[in-house]
């Protein structure tokens, strides 16, 4: 990761131009509002983009934890935590900081595919344990 | 996966034992993951695999003693057959109809009178499906195939009720809940001391067993404390309704969990491309391919994934997942991002 020095500040938020429809390329958007984003990425990553908060929406702890889990599994991932900031709005904030062999970005897109694979693999064991158990049960009526 | 080391153990990766099973229950121990992966299997098979349950009452008539609103919660409540109910029934939001219509929703009728002197019971085995329905008998699973008690009728009372039942989920509203519970145990013996037992001298003596320490070491006396040590086993009991099948119950929850992770992948996808202010763009459509031909579901669908919230009328889901978004990635600084608001 790169100095601390080279953080970029995290852009100030004008609260006069918060409620003008006529944003300027500047400013910090509310990306949720308007189009109905799944994602967005907060204004907190470093210039390489080894660093980055995301936001999600509608998502909990569900997603959440195990996502972390899985990108913390990662080597080339430094850091991931989540976090849901407030109980009455269904947003959940994580930050992903890797070593810089990779993006944030990347880090995340491998954590989603990652968990989808483990997600495969508990479902084949399950269905399998529950053919077995079935044939088993039904040698042991026969 | 990247080939690093996936589970803790460094074992084969996730084992499922089956316990006891049957229509209603299925007990069973998974291990070799993580216990947040298991905390996530049990939320999603709480709170977010689609049922039938009725939405929507029609009085005609009710003479009874209970009020239509209470009534029409009552019905709310009793379980209704929902098998496959991915493949027979839309959410209502996703139809293109007005209200309602055979594509989804299921319309059940409930006429009763009582015109003798014995007082006359209304069961939910009197609740008549329309004809041709896919799905949504009453789940009667009491001996005498009567199902809960819905009234109770004097003489010359009567109801007279169309009711129509619609998908959802448990997260709107408690009665889609495909489950009455859903057991989860770790380390029965407190190993790694994340409960902390009251006493007045001594725990052991005066908390009784759980049902799965059986099925694991107790500590030896004087074992040093493993601060390594990660919960390995869960012992999960998954008790239906009867809405569903156990089995089903836990396959449509993992699959509903990848559908949120493909919800998300498509969301980041759809964000790079729009050439947004970050220099990964390239790594992303490259990934893309790798994960395009995915066993997730819905990922075959005509659209790429299924829009999951779009619509959602509840607090839970008005912003859709990420149909139609047009916003870059990281639009601080990004320059292109103004063009897209009004």
């Amino acid at each position: 990761m790169a100095d601390n020095e080279t953080l970029p500040d995290a852009p100030e938020y004008d609260n006069e131009a918060a409620g003008d429809v006529d944003y300027d390329d500047d400013e910090p958007l509310d990306l949720t509002r308007e189009n109905n984003a799944k994602i967005i990425m907060l204004g907190s990553a470093t210039d390489d983009d080894s660093c980055a908060s995301f936001q999600f929406e509608n998502e909990d702890h569900t997603l959440g934890n195990a996502l972390r889990w899985i990108i913390m599994k990662n080597p080339k991932v430094e850091f991931c935590g989540y976090s849901i900031p407030h109980p009455s709005e269904p947003k959940m904030n994580m930050r992903i900081q890797t070593y810089g062999d990779i993006t944030a970005k990347d880090a995340l897109i491998q954590g989603l595919a990652d968990l989808r694979d483990l997600c495969d693999v508990v479902t084949d064991t399950f269905v399998a344990e529950k053919e077995r158990f079935v044939t088993e049960k039904k040698q042991a009526v026969a | 996966m990247d080939g690093f080391d996936m589970m803790d153990s460094g074992t084969d990766g996730p084992i499922v034992t089956i316990r006891k099973a049957d229509s209603m229950h299925a007990d069973f121990v998974l291990s070799n993951v993580d216990l947040s992966f298991a905390n996530s299997i049990r939320r999603i098979i709480l709170a977010e695999v689609p049922t039938l349950a009725i939405d929507l009452v029609e009085v005609i008539a009710n003479s009874s003693v209970l009020p239509d609103e209470l009534l029409s919660h009552r019905l709310g409540l009793i379980p209704l057959e929902s098998s496959n109910i991915d493949d027979k029934l839309l959410y209502t939001r996703d139809c293109d109809c007005d209200g309602y219509c055979d594509r989804c929703s299921v319309v059940l009728t409930l006429v009763a009178k009582c015109t003798g002197d014995q007082n006359v019971t209304v069961y939910a085995r009197d609740l008549a499906v329309a004809a041709g329905a896919q799905l949504g008998n009453p789940v009667l699973t009491d001996e005498a195939g009567k199902g809960s008690i819905i009234c109770k009728l004097r003489k010359g009372q009567e109801l007279n009720l169309k009711c129509i039942a619609k998908k959802g989920i448990a997260k709107e509203h408690a009665k889609w809940q495909p489950c009455a519970a859903v057991a989860f145990e770790y380390d029965p013996h407190n190993k790694l001391k994340h409960v902390d037992y009251w006493y007045e001298t001594d725990a052991k003596a005066e908390w009784p067993k759980s049902a799965n320490a059986g099925w694991e070491e107790p500590a030896q006396e004087n074992e040093p404390f493993d601060y390594n040590a990660v919960p390995n086993k869960f012992y999960i009991d998954v008790e239906t309704v009867g809405s569903l099948q156990p089995d089903e119950v836990l396959r449509q929850g993992i699959k509903y969990l990848q559908e949120k992770l493909a919800t998300v992948i498509a969301g980041v996808n759809k964000s790079a491309g729009q050439g947004a202010a970050t220099n990964t763009g390239g790594d992303v459509n490259g990934m893309d391919d790798g994960y395009g031909g995915a066993r997730s579901p819905d990922m075959n669908d005509a659209n790429g994934y299924r829009n999951f919230n779009d619509g959602y009328v509840t607090p839970y889901g008005g912003a859709g997942g990420g149909a139609g978004a047009q916003t870059p990635f990281g639009g601080y600084g990004g320059g292109g991002y103004s063009n897209g608001w009004p």
